[in-house]
């Protein structure tokens, strides 16, 4: 039921083939997906009646028929019309609310919890025109360290653990955007901004950036791969030491990265 | 009110508003006019114009999603030869930043509110003039030559604007956007919102002092409130848009840094989030601004075609004015990327949606005010029920992203466009299109042709609904906005087909409009407009089309609202199904209520 305009549509072929979510690869992004897909069965229904109701009116009653001298305003006739809107409201509004509530204080705020699971990895995200700036803390645990990991637009994280991100731009503002994981959160510099997910699958998923930054921004893209746990703990250690051996102290400009814990303040 | 109490209330208020020798040199009745039908007219004109250049703009974006970076027929060998016929990036993104300012600030606010907003307000609350008929041609002027500066943007070194519509710094400051049409385009902005104030300021008071006498607040044509309660918002939030240009152009050009942080800041910098408060404070609001006059109208509109009282006029009332109230403080839901606070993401999050409420009221009440009519499909009704079906898609699909979880998928993408299109151009120019049709016969004193105007709305309901039904298509399949090619990503590369048959629709709304054009012009030698084309009983349509230039010999005393129509007592006394506000029905024969009664049922 969920996903049937989807289906109705894809089932009308050529052009509208595309016409789906982008295949989901992260623990909980369902659930955003649930609540779009309900929504839209909501939507539809209501505008489905606002047609058939406005098309029947205007066949049914034409020039010929003597219209109906009513104000709509009497209590029995203005109670009718303010309670199916509360009760639209209450229903549609209402499911919405809820699952978004739960899911923004259960999953997109849950930093605590996400930082407390064994194996989470953490990622320091500096954009600037016209690229990712990606750093993983290394074995010593410390960012902007001689054993950090840093990579350029493709950034490598493990299948089954939270990988929590910490987001800031030197220049404009970005949007670092992963659609395959349902998330999603700017990058404006001067501040530090936080987003986490899990993913679920293996494979290699597009960051596309959000926000206009740009005359380049349509090419802003990066990539997430990500690896079964094993494969990606011998990628970072193998990294780490490469890593190490370019690390070049005079160069200064490449030296980036702040206190994780001064802002990982947990909700 | 007695007979006594209104004769001296017509005489205060006609001590206000003394008739004047209308002007007979070329510039007081042209250019520098106090008149406001002349003023309406200027904005029209004004807005018009600027609507052509919004849309072809529009149609360059369509042409670059459609056939990204290939040579742009027509154009590309006329205006577009320095770049070589084709769109290039820094090109593309001047090109959705114009078209966007232009036409929210340069388009529809002097269609929808410079124009009809003048129009309406004096002629259908029984007054002579606006209360302030320097301040109303003064702040047209200062509104032309905001115009001036964006038409002088066009020419910037470096370009047009180019930092989109919402101008965010940093991009918008010198690190970002360096040439001085983005500099242009801030003062634009700016001086646009100084005449947006004087217009307000002029629309409240006029509303509030010079209402005929008998025309109480519960009888205005709910065209007037939409028009009162926007120029309300303009008054408020106008200044604070103004506030926030005026810093960034601080930043752009005194070398301050309110807005900047990251590597350009000096000594800590300031804060790009403080520009996008000001701007959405402002910015959420003048959604509303945009729309409210619409839902006047259209209300108004479907109440006079279905020829029925408009259904629960109070709810509808009080439903625009929650409505208003409301617009201040759910500004946050665009800004729920940005690292917002949970507790007041939530707080935005709830109150985004309470406004679905008095939304809800206003539809049921617009359904119920067409259902057991007597419906006349005239080609402004059309545009109204038009106008309607438009706003379903636009308000339904608003839900998705006032809640933050489904939101953080869907901001900024094309779901978001589709949205706001739905809302702000769709339905407001469908309501703008409406208001012409329905008030060129009092503006310019003739008709205008029915059948070119029915193709004309068949042409745009259908390509409004297909050209930004595919916004919202591929919005929902995640294509991001504002990307020179969204094809250069793999997950984008499938929707091409669609991007190209949108746009195919969006080339056929465009030539479409012709059909509109010819008609406006073309009916300026059609049939001459009697004072009632519509039969109706507000008071413009009781003076002369055009109206005089003080309108009113004068001024009426009011009886009742505005939409008593099919009311079966007066048909039996009249012989009609309309009665005018202002019309003296004699008293009941004797035994005439009986028979009356009788009809009824």
């Amino acid at each position: 039921m969920a996903s049937t305009l989807p289906l109705l549509l894809a089932s009308l072929g050529g052009p509208f083939d595309a016409i789906h979510l982008p295949p989901d690869a992260s623990e909980s992004g369902w659930r955003i997906d649930d609540m779009i897909q309900s929504t839209t069965v909501f939507v539809s229904i209501l505008f489905v009646l606002m047609v058939i109701w406005m098309v029947w009116s205007v066949v049914k009653h034409g020039p010929m028929h003597q219209a109906l001298f009513d104000h709509g305003a009497d209590s029995k006739s203005w109670r009718w019309t303010a309670l199916v809107a509360a009760l639209i409201f209450v229903v549609v509004d209402g499911d919405l609310l809820y699952h978004s509530t739960t899911f923004m204080h259960g999953v997109f705020f849950d930093f605590a919890g996400a930082e407390k699971k064994p194996g989470a990895v953490r990622v320091e995200i500096n954009a600037h025109q016209w690229a990712w700036n990606a750093r993983y803390a290394g074995p010593d645990g410390k960012f902007n360290t001689p054993d950090d990991i840093v990579v350029l637009n493709e950034l490598v994280v493990p299948q089954g653990a939270p990988v929590i991100f910490q987001v800031t731009s030197t220049d404009v503002i970005h949007g670092f955007n992963v659609p395959s994981m349902r998330m999603k959160v700017d990058a404006i510099p001067g501040t530090v901004t936080r987003m986490w997910f899990q993913p679920k699958d293996t494979g290699v998923f597009e960051i596309i950036c959000a926000q206009h930054c740009g005359a380049n921004h349509y090419k802003m893209r990066g990539t997430v791969t990500v690896l079964p746990r094993a494969e990606f703990d011998r990628w970072a250690r193998v990294t780490s030491v490469n890593a190490a051996r370019a690390y070049d102290p005079k160069d200064v400009e490449a030296h980036w990265g702040w206190d994780w814990a001064e802002h990982s303040r947990l909700e | 009110m007695t007979a006594q109490e209104a004769a001296l209330s017509r005489q205060a208020i006609e001590a206000l508003q003394p008739i004047h020798h209308p002007p007979t040199s070329f510039f007081r009745r042209y250019i520098w006019s106090l008149d406001h039908k002349v003023i309406a007219k200027q904005y029209l004109w004004a807005g018009l114009l600027f609507l052509l250049v919004g849309g072809t703009l529009a149609m360059m974006i369509r042409w670059q999603w459609a056939f990204p970076g290939q040579p742009v027929p027509i154009l590309g060998p006329t205006v577009l030869r320095a770049s070589g016929g084709v769109i290039g990036p820094a090109l593309y993104m001047q090109i959705f930043t114009m078209h966007g300012l232009i036409m929210i600030f340069f388009a529809i606010t002097p269609i929808l509110i410079g124009a009809f907003g003048n129009f309406t307000i004096p002629l259908l609350i029984g007054a002579r003039d606006m209360a302030f008929p320097w301040l109303n041609a003064l702040s047209f002027w200062v509104f032309a030559l905001s115009q001036l500066l964006v038409i002088g943007a066009f020419f910037g070194d470096l370009g047009a604007a180019g930092a989109g519509w919402t101008t965010y710094p940093p991009l918008a400051t010198n690190i970002g956007t360096p040439g001085s049409g983005q500099t242009l385009m801030v003062a634009a902005v700016f001086v646009t919102g100084v005449a947006s104030i004087m217009g307000g300021i002029n629309y409240v008071t006029t509303v509030i002092r010079l209402r005929a006498p008998g025309m109480t607040y519960m009888r205005m044509p709910l065209t007037v409130w939409g028009q009162f309660l926007t120029a309300i918002l303009n008054v408020l939030f106008v200044p604070v848009l103004g506030s926030a240009a005026l810093l960034l152009l601080m930043d752009r050009l005194l070398g301050t840094q309110f807005f900047i942080a990251g590597a350009a800041a000096v000594k800590g910098g300031g804060d790009p989030i403080l520009f996008q408060h000001l701007f959405w404070i402002f910015g959420h609001p003048e959604v509303y601004i945009l729309i409210l006059p619409a839902w006047g109208i259209v209300a108004d509109l479907l109440a006079f075609f279905s020829r029925k009282p408009a259904n629960w006029y109070k709810g509808t009332v009080l439903a625009m004015s929650a409505v208003t109230v409301l617009s201040a403080v759910v500004y946050g839901h665009h800004m729920f990327q940005t690292g917002m606070n949970p507790l007041l993401g939530q707080g935005f999050t709830t109150l985004t949606l309470i406004i679905s409420i008095p939304a809800e009221v206003l539809f049921l009440n617009w359904l119920r005010t067409i259902y057991k009519g007597s419906v006349r499909l005239t080609v402004p009704m059309l545009f109204a029920l038009g106008m309607v079906f438009v706003f379903g898609f636009g308000g339904l699909t608003g839900l998705y992203l006032g809640a933050a979880a489904p939101d953080i998928y869907l901001h900024d993408t094309m779901f978001v466009v589709g949205h706001f299109h739905f809302t702000m151009a769709a339905a407001s120019f469908l309501a703008s299109f409406a208001a012409i049709y329905f008030w060129y016969p009092k503006m310019f004193g003739r008709l205008m042709n029915t059948r070119l105007g029915k193709a004309h709305f068949w042409i745009s309901v259908v390509g409004i609904t297909l050209v930004f039904g595919g916004q919202l298509l591929v919005g929902y399949a995640g294509q991001n906005r504002r990307l020179w090619n969204p094809f250069e990503y793999d997950l984008f590369k499938p929707l091409q087909p669609l991007n190209r048959w949108t746009s195919y629709a969006g080339f056929a709304l465009f030539f479409g409009q012709l059909l509109f054009i010819w008609n406006f012009f073309a009916s300026f030698r059609g049939e001459k407009a009697p004072a009632n084309p519509w039969q109706l009983g507000t008071l413009e349509w009781s003076v002369a089309s055009p109206p005089p230039m003080h309108n009113y010999d004068a001024i009426p005393i009011v009886h009742r609202g505005p939409h008593e129509l099919s009311d079966p007592a007066l048909m039996a006394k009249l012989g009609r199904d309309w009665v005018g506000q202002a019309e003296e029905v004699p008293p009941d024969a004797p035994g005439a209520t009986q028979a009356a009664a009788r009809g009824a049922t």
